[in-house]
């Protein structure tokens, strides 16, 4: 019986035992680990989780391409002034850090700070061979389209660009250095002239067709109404012709403002659809082969 | 002509004829108070005459005839919402202007799709905001969107 339990232990023991590799395997947080659940969440685009975890990897080690990895998680999620904070921390030495330098650029570009990029351009030492970098240089001046500074000459603008690219931006560069804008102003006198006309003018045909009905159909019956004799009627139509005659010059010139508003909103839409097309003209390093 | 007007009358009866199921099918109505209701505001506002006189017109259109006749206007906010808010913002003549003009707009049936995005009740969202000629307070909204915090 002694002999019997004394076998069951031994083998038990064998057979059970666990192997100190899957010991190490199943240390779930030792760092090798947390950066592979990192890279997993990151290549599933949880990016905000990914983030935690290559953070939690970096306080027992050193890494570049995490620190890149982290600040690029942060683009991801729109959170851009951070990430530009994480791309301007990636070290000199870093073999990362010529992307990390357009990807910090890109990042100020989301975050709408188009003078923070162009003071850090303007201030950056020349010998950096960043700044001379023709797609920093594109970023540079395309930032000019989206504020209403003062535009560098068409030559120097257009001679960043090439191929396929040229004739957009030259494009973009001609909206912006004459925009299509509709005069208030106009809208109001055409409205005065004709009622209606000033709303056709900025586009908006059947707004100006029933302003137009509007009125003439109150002024017929003020009209017919004075002729017939019905002064009472004939005031309150003429009150109302006339409300509607000036409500509609007045809408006229709001509606020339808002055409304005409009299409400066289509454009700055348009370019943001070209720049992310063209992934801002940064190169996009593929971590999840 | 009179064969023509007999088979139109009676092709037209057919296809628009009501099924009995249609007719008398149940309906599942409800009487809970609609979340769009519109919950009126009928305080009278004695700030200033033009203001008394202004919303206690507006408190007996809405009391009288605007909450009888029913949730019509296609805007949000309402025509009359908007007279009141727009003289309150600007002043009785530019408010009476931008009444004007919204309700010329109001009238146009064609276009509305094309210019104003929504609310989630359905409505088109109208603020005064565009048309107090302030281009500062001009927010654009395109049309697809819905707008959630009026």
């Amino acid at each position: 019986m002694k002999k019997t339990i004394f076998l069951i232990l031994c083998y038990s023991s064998i057979l059970i035992a666990q192997s100190v590799d899957q010991q190490k395997e199943a240390n779930l947080f030792s760092p090798p680990n947390i950066k592979k659940f990192a890279d997993y969440l990151f290549c599933s685009h949880d990016y905000l989780r990914a983030a935690l975890e290559y953070q939690r990897y970096l306080s027992t080690n050193h890494n570049d391409t995490v620190s890149y990895k982290i600040a690029i998680a942060y683009s991801k999620i729109g959170n851009y002034s951070k990430a530009a904070k994480l791309f301007a921390s990636i070290d000199h030495q870093s073999h990362l850090f010529p992307d990390a330098q357009l990807e910090y650029y890109k990042a100020l570009f989301q975050d709408e700070d188009y003078f923070g990029l162009r003071n850090d351009f303007i201030n950056a030492d020349l010998s950096n061979q960043f700044v001379l970098s023709p797609r920093a240089k594109k970023l540079f001046y395309f930032s000019y389209l989206f504020t209403n500074d003062k535009l560098p000459g068409e030559n120097q603008f257009l001679s960043h660009f090439e191929g396929t690219d040229f004739q957009r931006v030259k494009d973009f560069y001609s909206w912006k250095e004459a925009p299509p804008y509709k005069s208030s102003l106009a809208a109001g006198i055409l409205s005065a002239i004709i009622p209606g006309l000033g709303k056709i003018y900025v586009k908006k045909y059947s707004d100006g067709a029933f302003a137009f009905l509007a009125t003439a159909a109150l002024g017929y019956l003020t009209y017919s109404d004075f002729k017939a004799g019905h002064n009472f009627r004939g005031w309150v139509f003429g009150g109302l012709a006339a409300g509607f005659y000036a409500g509609n010059i007045y809408g006229s010139i709001a509606a020339a403002q808002i055409y304005n508003v409009k299409i400066q909103f289509d454009f700055v839409n348009s370019l943001k659809a070209f720049l992310n097309a063209k992934n801002f003209f940064i190169p996009e390093i593929n971590f999840c082969r | 002509m009179k064969l023509f007007l007999c088979i139109f009358i009676f092709s037209s009866t057919i296809i628009f004829a009501q099924t009995d199921w249609q007719k008398w099918g149940k309906a599942n109505y409800s009487y809970a108070v609609k979340d769009n209701f519109h919950r009126r505001d009928l305080s009278f506002d004695a700030k200033n005459p033009e203001r008394f006189v202004l919303k206690s017109l507006l408190d007996s259109y809405w009391f009288f005839i605007s909450d009888v006749d029913g949730d019509n206007c296609a805007f949000s906010p309402s025509c009359s919402n908007f007279f009141l808010q727009s003289v309150s913002k600007t002043n009785l003549v530019q408010g009476t202007l931008m009444f004007f003009d919204r309700f010329t707009r109001d009238m146009d049936f064609i276009s509305k799709f094309d210019f104003y995005p929504s609310v989630p009740d359905g409505h088109f969202y109208d603020p005064i905001s565009l048309y107090t000629l302030d281009k500062n307070e001009i927010k654009y909204i395109p049309p697809s969107v819905i707008v959630n915090n009026e």
